[in-house]
């Protein structure tokens, strides 16, 4: 008896298993074209691209697009591995950070010539398809911008009761806020992803508006970026909770829904997960403030896009789908689900960004003539190694005291410098 | 065995006073029981933790699970994907479990009573593969399961778990097939059974813990395996347990109520494993390690 049960239950895992096994093939015999598309941010985003995608098929009816949700921890990897295995998606989801990355590696197709001939052409934020097209050696727009975000600081507004202009009065409030045992007024990320958010600051801080000078020497380790580092240091322990010095996103976001922290550097990303930890009516968030110069400046983050892949056997139908996603309709559904900066410029004009301050302040600074942009060199092959990797544990020496904050910055901006000099070498520049 | 061990009962009766002065003594509590106190406070406070935030409401700061809410499991469950996640985790976990065990019973078994010419060469190359990442073999793995056209197939990662369970588990089956003597298979082979048949009947019976020790372990690590279930599978719906558990953290935020009830229900079925088996485990682990 034993025995049947066991192989009648070998025999249903055989079954099961033959039938998740061979790749979908039925839409052969509809007629229909079927495109890949992989989402670089997979999970929280899905159900929004599984409504574009029914919304697409429904104007598209010969076109089927198959989603596939990537973890973001793990994209860049299951990218280069689909590359070096000849297996890559139709359109897939691609950030600036590693657009570098993916194009050294031929995988992508330029988008300029259809991109001249769509409705969509004019539209786009252009800031973001400068930021595209800088990443690359040649200068094409392998990605369409979709989305961009920017560092802000959030705070709670039962705690801040206004906004600080200047670095000077952040440090001041960060001080006042604090109340020892458990409420500090900041929070510091120091663990991973920890170097981004220290560059935004300094050069917020020292108005500097070039990563390198005219030589290729890179303006990182300038003697204002260490004043400010070393105030910011001197926050840790002080106004921040001891744990920071481990802190990545999620930690430090847990941190500030427990109420206990007063003010955090983060993104617009964020706002869903403090709207529910606070309420929408606690939160609030101001750009980062001035230095001593008094000139707003903003390091610019990384933009998302979709690309189509070199590899697609269905290159038209794929513009189709990405053309679609950054249309109006679609970019201004994707963006105020995220609550992040839409691309398209008439879904930046649509009344829900008005109707969200910390996007309208986004938007606003952004489009603000005396917005100084800096743009980090996301076109480095090791910028992203460099600032993670390399540095981040020496990041955590200068919290610690165990190294000065200038030595860091020389370390940083030596790396830097060096990285540049092999890009220029092997690009020509 | 003498006649007095035969006669006496299983537990000796301990007077209440001996008892009372066992459980008042200063140093059995230092030695015993604060050590253990503060290894399972130390061991379980992630669980609870972890339980305290799938069971709580979203935005609560409560320590305890109160008022409970399932509504992260159900996120999770049916917003996520874990129905399916669940399901092929199932799939290929009891596949890689029988492949491997039944593999590592034959190559166990002619390690341990065959001596042939390079066989302690082999048994070195079989230590050495344990020091091979499975991230360096992605590409390679990729490009012949690509070939075989076993890409976005849970074939796939049943095939690739197997191979990287096989070299432990082929090494801990001989010490346990080693420990079983050749002389009762001889005398079965004797009695007229064929090596098989001899091996079934006598052998295989003894082998339980062995079979138990390694079939959990392949069955687990197939069941955490992260980078293969992600990087042979494209697929939606052919995705595991570990690709779901991924999910809840996004790019700029992170669902902690539907990763803790992700995680509660990833190891769900490892703690029910372990807690069905582990008095076999303790066992086939130290026969595995000391015979062979």
């Amino acid at each position: 008896m034993k025995m049947k049960v066991a192989w009648a239950a070998l025999a249903v895992l055989a079954v099961t298993a033959t039938g998740c096994g061979s790749d979908s093939g039925s839409d052969a015999g509809s007629g229909k074209t079927t495109i890949t598309f992989w989402d670089n941010n997979g999970g929280t985003r899905t159900p929004i691209y599984q409504e574009l995608i029914k919304r697409f098929e429904a104007a598209n009816p010969s076109i089927h697009v198959e989603y596939v949700g990537i973890p973001i921890a793990s994209v860049q990897q299951k990218y280069d591995t689909a590359i070096a295995g000849g297996d890559t998606p139709d359109v897939g989801g691609v950030t600036t950070s590693y657009l570098a990355n993916l194009t050294g590696q031929q995988a992508l197709e330029p988008a300029d010539d259809w991109l001249a001939k769509s409705p969509v052409n004019g539209k786009l934020a252009q800031s973001m398809l400068d930021s595209v097209r800088k990443t690359v050696p040649d200068g094409k727009l392998y990605m369409v911008p979709n989305t961009s975000n920017m560092d802000v600081i959030w705070y709670l507004k039962d705690k801040l009761k206004q906004e600080p202009q200047t670095w000077d009065e952040f440090f001041k409030d960060a001080d006042e806020l604090t109340k020892k045992p458990d409420e500090y007024g900041y929070t510091i990320r120091g663990g991973a992803g920890s170097i981004f958010q220290v560059l935004a600051e300094m050069y917020s801080y020292s108005g500097i508006s070039e990563f390198f000078d005219a030589s290729g020497k890179s303006t990182v380790n300038d003697p204002k970026n260490a004043e400010f580092l070393t105030k910011m240091a001197g926050l840790y322990k002080k106004d921040t909770p001891e744990a920071d010095v481990t802190n990545d996103f999620p930690k430090m976001v847990a941190q500030f829904g427990t109420g206990k922290i007063a003010m955090m550097h983060h993104n617009l990303g964020s706002y869903n997960d403090h709207v529910k930890a606070h309420g929408k009516d606690n939160i609030g968030a101001f750009a980062l403030p001035t230095g001593p110069g008094g000139k707003r400046t903003i390091v610019a983050n990384p933009v998302d896009g979709f690309a189509v892949f070199k590899n697609s056997e269905h290159k038209d139908a794929a513009w189709k789908f990405v053309e679609f996603l950054v249309s109006h309709e679609s970019n201004s559904y994707w963006n105020q689900q995220t609550g992040q900066i839409p691309a398209n410029t008439e879904a930046q004009a649509d009344p829900w960004v008005q109707e969200l301050p910390h996007l309208k302040m986004a938007v606003d600074t952004l489009n603000d003539p005396n917005t100084q942009v800096v743009s980090p060199p996301y076109y480095l092959p090791q910028f992203s190694s460099i600032t993670k990797a390399e540095t981040e544990p020496l990041f955590q020496k200068v919290l610690l005291g165990q190294m000065k904050p200038q030595e860091f910055l020389d370390t940083l901006a030596q790396k830097l410098t060096d990285a540049q000099a092999e890009w220029k070498k092997a690009t020509g520049g | 065995m003498s006649a007095d061990v035969m006669i006496r009962p299983r537990t000796r009766a301990v007077p209440a006073g001996a008892r009372r002065r066992r459980r008042r003594d200063p140093g059995r509590v230092l030695r015993l029981y604060i050590p253990l106190g503060m290894y399972l406070l130390f061991t379980l406070v992630p669980f609870y933790w972890m339980l305290v935030f799938a069971l709580r409401p979203a935005g609560s700061n409560a320590p305890v699970p109160w008022p409970i809410t399932f509504e992260h499991f159900e996120t999770v469950w049916n917003d996520i994907g874990y129905a399916v996640f669940f399901k092929n985790s199932v799939i290929v976990g009891v596949w890689s479990l029988l492949c491997t065990t039944v593999i590592a019973v034959m190559g166990g078994y002619a390690l341990a009573r065959y001596r042939f010419r390079g066989r302690n060469l082999f048994m070195v190359v079989l230590l050495c593969t344990q020091f091979i990442p499975g991230a360096m073999m992605l590409i390679p793995l990729f490009s012949i399961f690509k070939t075989l056209g076993l890409i976005n197939s849970l074939g796939s990662l049943v095939i690739a778990d197997t191979v990287f369970n096989l070299p432990l588990s082929i090494i801990l089956m001989s010490g346990f097939i080693s420990a079983v003597p050749y002389t009762v298979e001889e005398a079965a082979m004797v009695d007229g059974c064929t090596r098989l048949r001899g091996f079934l009947a006598i052998v295989l019976p003894q082998l339980r813990p062995g079979l138990i020790a390694v079939g959990s372990f392949a069955f687990i690590h197939t069941w955490n395996n992260f980078l293969f279930a992600l990087m042979f599978v494209s697929k939606q719906d052919s995705f595991t347990i570990p690709v779901g558990l991924s999910y809840t953290i996004g790019e700029y935020s992170a669902d902690f109520g539907a990763l803790a009830a992700g995680g509660v229900v990833a190891a769900l079925p490892v703690v029910c494993v372990f807690a069905v088996i582990q008095r076999y485990l303790v066992h086939g682990i130290s026969a595995g390690a000391v015979k062979g």
